[in-house]
């Protein structure tokens, strides 16, 4: 880690060449990883970024530049570029950009493990993935798991984030991701589960996180798609859906429609814009539909307490009891709406600018147990995973097709049906609820944004909910 | 390995810089590991983001990348950095190895055949090099599109692969590409554009293109349409995206890695229509892929995946083509085989004549979010955006709003009625290989959308 003082120097340095606002990030990504095929190691090695950015505001015009050479000399010219850069910029605005109001931190923290990699061998930590193959059943009644392709990643993330507003915050945070491919046939049919596991903390997360159940859980999964489900119903029915496809509609369709710079359509060409830039009403939902994004999360994969530009990060309620509530916010969008910053600046690198990010978005949990909200299902369906999923750039219309899904008949689980289709609005989504599991489950997934494109690591959550007459494809 | 050194003052020909730290890391691992690659890339790269018809930020990264391939007695390892330290790493390397079992995936490194095949463009060189913009924004147009967002980018890159096979290989290359989306009474158009050099006329053709989907759609009526099979023809813009995906199960490594449709298919089986002939093209120097050798140095050449339908063969390195009994194809990835360039390779039809032979369907000009509910049986799944219009005899008489093609990557691309004569170089968000390509008529396609 370089001296604070150094970026503090870059601040400094950018201010005399007529920045109005200057920060400077030192960050560095380092990380092990290991891909396993069938068992087998087919390689390990390290992944590191390591690098400064500069971000300065001249006249309304913004800035960036990044270097991986970290002597003074190139960080100068990194500064300089950022300057000329903003004052380029600013020939073109019209709405000069602003930073706006936040809480802003002085401070350190980290992340502390209670098995920090380096003391658990490669060796030991390969064996175990091993192990979590050799468990798995691969082959029974003509149903063959053909692939298992497992990564592994282990990764410590530092940053130190100095601001010309008075921020100054070092942090470390290390995490693990087990990603996972599972091809699975029986005849003619095949199918395909894929698996992100992860969290903020040292090795232990593999036990805490169940990496192995899980493996296992979806071998069953695939069994029950391939072997013993039959075809799906179509049109309108109840449907209870599990925590895996809630925990990821609350990502797609109710975090990232509430992040501000997509809502004033900074990103609009990429990633897409919000349905909320344009909904005349703020009934979202049912008065079940409470959802919120928190980076606070002790173990999260989002986990934070200071956003990239050094303010202090809280739980943020974006949906509140089905009503349109808080959106994400940096500084810039929180100066346009006239706001204070709720610490949603996320870079994912030293080469990412900070831009409007989720950290972990799940929906409130209500006081259902999974038995009383299948009780009360006459006809229905109950979709436990899912398989394929994606939404539209406004984030109204969504599909989410099942890996494992059942018939519901007189309140009882029943017979397996295969990939049955979920394709719902986002108000549809939030206001066919009727009730609420008191259960709630995260899961990790890598979130995508930006340009170049950013991927950060999110965790999203989700307790069993019950939807009443949607269609089902 | 400092950036700045790697320009002469007097503008001439830069020297490929990276060159000491590629041999010196190849010094220390000749004594450390049987074989070796290192790939070295500086980058200088410009990117002038466009929001609101506004600058929203101008960035620029002066990056240096190593990676580095490393095999003791058949054991595998990789490093990426994309920081200082790269020499201390290296030391690391036996360490990692020594608890490494031998891979499945390993196999003697190529004899290295590839040549350097360099391309500039001084103008983009000039232009990442001074920050200087503004002109070129005005030069292209950018402050009278009114309501846009989009990226315009300028990259200058040297690549060095050096290596225990005898490797030693670099060269020099320059980009200009960018996308931009259009907005119009409420509807967009949005278009991307790639080239190797600074090529003004290119890039206002894609902006002029995206001007005029945003308002041909403004001046049409909304429609909804119900789900069900569809003609479709479908833009530059979803096609590079979903001949992206077509591709994808095309590389060796998505076959073993069991994420392939074209599992089980052998080359010289029809799997598409024989309207559809899809080409990699590595030594196509005016497309930003290009390389005249892979990541193992072996030679790249233009070759068909699919010619008129027919599957050629999986894209191979050496370790995929070792564990499939095959040739390498000159597609390294050191693990993933990868395409460079792509092409569709051109039919007779003209856009209008595409329009007038769709009759009654829909004309789709972007997607996103492409997701596979099965792999091995290429089914999935895609949203359009942008304009989207409802076509009837040939016309367009409505817009429709993000509706889904759900069907199987085979069957859609078995459909093709016609390939137009109009190629596009695009490179955008979800087209990330340039690809040149025209528009594509399918004779029906799975729509779906919500109730």
């Amino acid at each position: 880690m370089p001296d604070p003082l150094l970026l503090q120097g870059l601040v400094d340095e950018a201010l005399k060449l007529g920045a109005s606002y200057a920060e400077a990030r030192f960050h560095r990504l380092s990380s092990l990883q290991a891909i396993m095929i069938n068992g087998a190691v087919i390689g390990a090695g390290e992944d590191v970024s390591e690098g400064v950015a500069v971000r300065v505001l001249l006249e309304g015009g913004m800035g960036f530049s990044a270097t991986t050479d970290l002597s003074g000399e190139a960080l100068r010219e990194a500064v300089r570029r950022a300057v000329a850069s903003a004052r380029s910029a600013a020939s073109y605005m019209k709405r000069p950009i602003r930073m706006g109001p936040g809480r802003l931190g002085r401070a350190k923290y980290s992340v502390e493990p209670k098995k920090p990699f380096q003391d658990v061998s490669l060796d030991a930590k390969l064996a175990d993935l091993k192990d979590m193959y050799s468990g798995l059943e691969l082959s029974r009644n003509g149903f063959k798991i053909s692939n298992v392709t497992i990564n592994y990643s282990e990764t410590v993330e530092e940053k130190i984030i100095v601001n010309s507003d008075g921020a100054f915050v070092e942090s470390m945070v290390p995490r693990l991701t087990v990603f996972y491919n599972m091809s699975a046939s029986t005849g003619d049919r095949s199918a395909n589960r894929w698996n992100q596991i992860g969290g903020s903390g040292g090795y232990e997360l593999v036990r805490e996180l169940r990496v192995g159940e899980q493996m296992k859980d979806d071998v069953e999964s695939l069994y029950v798609n391939l072997v013993k489900a039959g075809s799906p119903p179509k049109g309108r029915m109840d449907v209870v859906l599990g925590p895996e496809i809630v925990a990821l509609a609350m990502h797609e369709s109710a975090g990232h429609p509430s992040e501000a710079d997509r809502i004033l359509g900074r990103e609009a060409a990429q990633a897409g814009m919000s349905f909320r830039a344009t909904y005349k009403d703020d009934v979202i939902g049912s008065e079940h539909a409470t959802v919120i994004d928190d980076p606070t999360i002790p173990g999260s994969s989002g986990f934070y307490l200071y956003d990239d530009e050094g303010v202090a990060a809280g739980p943020r309620i974006l949906y509140d009891k089905g009503r349109l509530a808080g959106m994400l916010h940096n500084r810039e969008t929180a100066a346009v709406y006239g706001v204070e910053s709720n610490a949603a600046a996320r870079a994912m690198n030293y080469a990412s600018e900070p831009i409007v990010r989720m950290a972990n978005t799940y929906m409130a949990p209500g006081t259902y147990s999974f038995e009383e909200l299948v009780e009360d299902v006459r006809e229905g369906v109950y979709i436990k995973k899912y398989m394929e999923w994606n939404i539209d750039d406004i984030r109204w219309g969504q599909r989410y097709v099942g890996l494992e899904a059942y018939l519901i008949r007189n309140g009882r689980i029943g017979e397996p049906v295969r990939n049955i289709a979920l394709e719902v609005t986002t108000k549809e989504f939030y206001s066919s609820i009727d009730a609420v599991g008191k259960d709630l489950v995260f899961y990790a997934g890598t979130c995508g944004k930006g340009e170049p494109p950013q991927g950060v690591p999110v965790w999203f959550g989700g307790p069993h909910i019950r939807m009443r007459e949607v269609n089902l494809r | 390995m400092v950036w700045g050194t790697a320009y002469k003052d007097e503008g001439g020909e830069p020297e490929v810089s990276g060159m000491s730290l590629a041999e010196r890391i190849s010094e220390t691992l000749s004594g450390l590991v049987d074989e070796h690659l290192v790939k070295v890339r500086e980058t200088n790269w410009l990117m002038v983001k466009i929001a609101g018809g506004e600058v929203s930020v101008i960035q620029s990264w002066r990056k240096s990348i190593v990676d580095i391939y490393v095999a003791k007695d058949a054991r595998i390892g990789m490093l990426s950095f994309e920081a200082t330290g790269v020499e201390d790493a290296v030391k690391r390397i036996p360490s990692l190895l020594s608890v490494l079992k031998p891979s499945p995936f390993y196999a003697p490194l190529p004899e290295p055949t590839g040549k350097p095949l360099s391309s500039t463009d001084e103008k983009i060189i000039e232009i990442v090099r001074s920050g200087e913009v503004a002109d070129r924004l005005g030069e292209l147009g950018v402050d009278e599109l009114g309501n846009a967002a989009g990226k315009i980018d300028f990259a200058y890159r040297e690549t060095r692969l050096i290596g225990s096979s005898g490797v030693d290989l670099g060269y020099r290359s320059t980009s200009f590409n960018g996308y931009m989306r259009v907005f119009r009474e409420g509807r967009s158009g949005q278009w991307s554009w790639t080239s190797t050099k600074y090529d003004a006329g290119l890039a206002r053709r894609a902006l002029e293109k995206a001007v005029e989907l945003a308002e041909e759609c403004a001046k049409l009526p909304r429609e909804r349409v119900e789900p069900g099979r569809y003609r479709v023809l479908i833009s530059p813009m979803v096609a590079g995206n979903l001949i992206g995906d077509l591709v994808g199960a095309a590389s060796a490594g998505m076959l073993i890695f069991g994420m392939s449709f074209l599992q089980g298919r052998k080359p010289g089986e029809r799997v598409l229509s024989p309207r559809l002939t899809v080409i990699d093209k590595p030594l196509d120097t005016s497309l930003p892929g290009f390389s005249g050798f892979d990541d193992e140095g072996v030679a790249t050449s233009n070759k068909p995946i699919f010619e008129e339908g027919v599957f050629k063969g999986f894209l191979h390195n050496s370790k995929t083509a070792k564990l499939l009994k095959a040739e390498t194809t000159g597609n390294a990835g050191w693990i993933m085989p990868r395409p460079f360039n792509l092409e569709v390779a051109e039919g007779d039809m003209k856009p209008g004549e595409m329009m007038e032979m769709l009759g009654d369907g829909l004309y789709l000009t972007n997607n996103w979010y492409t997701r596979f509910q099965n792999y091995l049986e290429g089914r999935f799944s895609t949203v359009s955006r942008d304009a989207a219009f409802v076509v009837k005899g040939g016309k367009p008489k409505a817009c429709v709003e993000r509706v889904r093609i759900a069907d199987l990557m085979p069957r859609l691309f078995s459909s093709v009625e016609a390939v137009g004569s109009d190629p596009w170089q695009i490179e955008w968000w979800e087209v990330r290989t340039p690809t040149r390509i025209p528009h594509i008529l399918l004779g029906e396609a799975g729509i779906t959308l919500p109730s």
